[in-house]
């Protein structure tokens, strides 16, 4: 993947934003984004800039020893179709300015440095706690360098004035439930406060990262090559997509060209994860709704498919296939025939369900305006995939900035405006059939040869950008002395759970969980 | 008009699953013989997720599937720990979790059985001796069984349920 080598958006904006200077400072990285180096006194000017040109901020992370002048370094990465800048601010003593009231998508980043790396940004409206709950220690920063990986004490009797502070709700006839962090069902750990007045949710506060396991300090330290698995580990059900994206931004930094068929196989396996995830949300959107029916039509469907991943690679969630410089294994020409053979029927069985699902006016009744995310929302909370989709959100990191086969196997998209359930399982429904055909397309096409590089690693940094399941993943990767130094993950999810803030008010509390799992938000992804 | 006899003589309404699986079949019949002889009948689980990274929870979701239905065997998910015979437990236990896991457990009646489902609930997996997880399981509560895996497939989570109850005298 070469970026194109055209003025782009980014490169645009920089040289209207920094002027004459442009062309001395910025410098682009492996993955065609721009870094450019900000002061302390051009900072709010670049920030406001980059609102104004309608830029969205996809991510703000934290890392030490990036530059000369300073310990540590924050990048904020900014985002438009076809351009990615990354500003580059140096952090004297600790302190940085918040930009969570022009830039709402960093309120949690910045929640998150403070806790990695100490780091307090003047100007913030929420300081609370993010990834660290109170039982860890105050002046405990893991992401600090001078932190060993090492099990650590923790508090076990935390002060009741020290506990965590949720958002207070009063007024006649109001009442507050708590869910959470262990639910009722089969799901994953965190906390929902519902403010509700008789049946009418009026405020939902979510709190996160019970499932902390420490992902990022994890893969520091470690070999490229062992951290594959690492980044399996972030999201069960996203292995693939975050598997390929640390190794494409390991391939942009080392300058390693992937073998065209282990593209063809990655992205085959990737359309495959897409489908076991939207066949389970729409099975679980139909258990919401009590229509259990409908539902096994799609649960049966995808316990076929996991069987399929098995036999293709071994695994059911298609581990242990990506590796840097392409994929382990090569797939059979008769396996991939037969696959080809099984996505065919799918497709016939799928729109049978589908069939039984539209013709339900009961089901229809409750997904329809039910949980609208606005589309206003779009940009400030930097909400992605499907659930962008289905709020006339025209974006896809596919075709947005198109990696491994994606500029020949274009994805064909149907955005809907609804941004209600009924939107959302519409939209996913229409991804899945989509990637049956971008898998059969694949499989008819795909060229004979080898499917590993052997081209070593280098030092240096890069960012890349999927498509998972659930929307745009992102990671950073920066590599020093062959090991990795800084692995920063951001999935689609946690960009998509503050949406959940918003779609919830004005529903009534029984239909928080079929919102939830239209969503279908990983708490694991968000946690890591 | 339904009574017991038009029951006998009229056809199923149920269709024949495609993918029937006779090995699930086996293990069913025989966790159902067990479950009958030791549970009373039935054997209510709570599932609790320690700090997992999803993938053991889809599983244990898929166990009750058309396909597995493992309420035909008499295991039951249940939302209460009151109400549960045993609890199923994913992921290494993390700080953030410790409490509710701790709670959960203690809101079980007894006689109570804990099994640690997947590489991670076993020992730790790859987060072991790490600052955010406290480790296995067994670091936290008494785990009767643990059954390895990067998930376990749903069949191997039901071997396991299997070996446990010839365990229990």
């Amino acid at each position: 993947m070469t970026p194109s080598s055209h003025e782009d958006t980014a490169s645009r904006a920089i040289r209207e934003i920094l002027g004459d200077e442009a062309p001395g400072r910025a410098a682009r990285g492996p993955g065609g984004e721009w870094y450019v180096p900000v002061e302390e006194s051009g900072f709010d000017r670049a920030i406001r800039e980059l609102a104004a040109r309608k830029f969205v901020l996809i991510s703000l992370f934290g890392t030490e020893g990036f530059a000369q002048e300073s310990r540590f370094s924050l990048l904020y990465v900014f985002e438009r179709k076809e351009g990615i800048l990354v500003l580059v601010r140096a952090v004297a003593d600790g302190r940085a300015t918040s930009i969570a009231t022009i830039f709402p998508s960093a309120s949690w980043p910045e929640r998150e440095c403070r806790d990695g790396f100490g780091i307090e940004f003047a100007g913030a409206f929420d300081t609370r706690r993010l990834l660290l709950h109170e039982p860890y220690q105050k002046d405990f920063h893991p992401l600090k360098k001078e932190f060993a990986n090492a099990p650590v004490a923790t508090n076990d009797d935390v002060p009741a004035a020290e506990e965590y502070q949720f958002r207070a709700m009063t007024g006649e006839g109001v009442y507050q439930v708590a869910v959470g962090p262990v639910h009722a069902g089969i799901i994953e750990p965190g906390h929902f406060r519902f403010s509700v007045i008789g049946e009418t949710v009026f405020n939902l506060e979510i709190r996160m990262f019970y499932t902390h396991r420490g992902i990022e300090k994890l893969a520091e330290g470690k070999l490229p090559g062992d951290c594959v698995k690492v980044a399996e580990a972030v999201s069960g059900d996203e292995s693939v997509a975050n598997a390929v994206a640390f190794c494409m931004a390991v391939e942009r930094i080392s300058g390693i060209t992937v073998p065209d068929r282990a593209w063809f196989i990655r992205t085959i396996l990737a359309e495959l994860e897409r489908c076991c995830s939207h066949l389970g949300d729409q099975a679980g959107m139909l258990t919401d709704v009590a229509f259990a029916l409908g539902a096994s039509q799609f649960s049966v469907l995808r316990e076929e498919v996991f069987r399929k991943n098995a036999e293709l690679t071994g695994s059911r969630f298609l581990r242990g296939m990506t590796c840097i410089g392409g994929v382990t294994r090569d797939i059979p020409k008769d396996r991939l025939a037969d696959l080809a053979e099984f996505v065919g029927q799918l497709k016939k069985r799928f729109r049978v369900g589908l069939s039984i699902v539209l013709s339900t006016p009961s089901v229809i009744d409750r997904f329809s305006t039910t949980g609208v995310v606005k589309r206003e929302l779009l940009r400030p909370l930097n909400i992605t995939g499907p659930v962008a989709r289905a709020s006339g959100g025209r974006i896809d990191v596919r075709l947005d900035h198109p990696y491994g086969v994606y500029d020949r196997f274009v994805p064909s998209h149907t955005p809907l405006d609804d941004g209600d359930v009924l939107a959302r399982f519409t939209v996913k429904a229409q991804e899945f059939l989509d990637s049956l055909d971008l898998i059969e397309r694949l499989i008819a096409a795909i060229p004979e040869g080898a499917v590993l590089s052997t081209e070593p690693v280098r030092d240096g940094y890069a960012l890349a950008l999927v498509e998972s399941a659930r929307g745009q993943n992102l990671c950073w990767v920066k590599i020093k002395d062959g090991k990795i130094d800084r692995y920063k993950v951001r999935t689609a999810s946690y960009c998509n759970w503050l949406a959940i803030e918003h779609a919830v008010p004005g529903n009534i509390l029984a239909d928080f969980p079929v919102i939830n799992k239209s969503m279908n938000l990983s708490y694991a992804g968000t946690d890591m | 008009m339904v009574n017991a006899f038009s029951c006998l003589v009229k056809r199923k309404v149920t269709e024949e699953h495609p993918v029937r699986s006779e090995e699930i079949e086996r293990l069913g019949a025989e966790i159902k013989r067990e479950i009958d002889a030791r549970f009373g009948k039935s054997l209510a689980i709570r599932e609790l997720d320690a700090g997992s990274d999803n993938a053991a929870e889809i599983e244990v979701n898929n166990l009750s599937n058309a396909i597995y239905d493992v309420e035909r065997f008499g295991i039951t998910f249940v939302a209460s720990p009151r109400h549960a015979d045993l609890l199923l437990v994913t992921g290494a236990v993390t700080h953030n979790m410790e409490i509710a896991v701790k709670k959960t457990y203690d809101a079980m009646p007894s006689p109570k059985f804990v099994v640690a489902v997947g590489d991670d609930a076993c020992d730790g997996g790859i987060y072991k001796g790490t600052y955010a997880v406290i480790g296995g399981v067994d670091k936290v509560l008494p785990v009767d069984l643990k059954i390895p895996g990067n998930p376990p497939a749903p069949k191997d989570i039901l071997a396991g349920l299997l070996a446990l109850m010839r365990n229990e005298k």
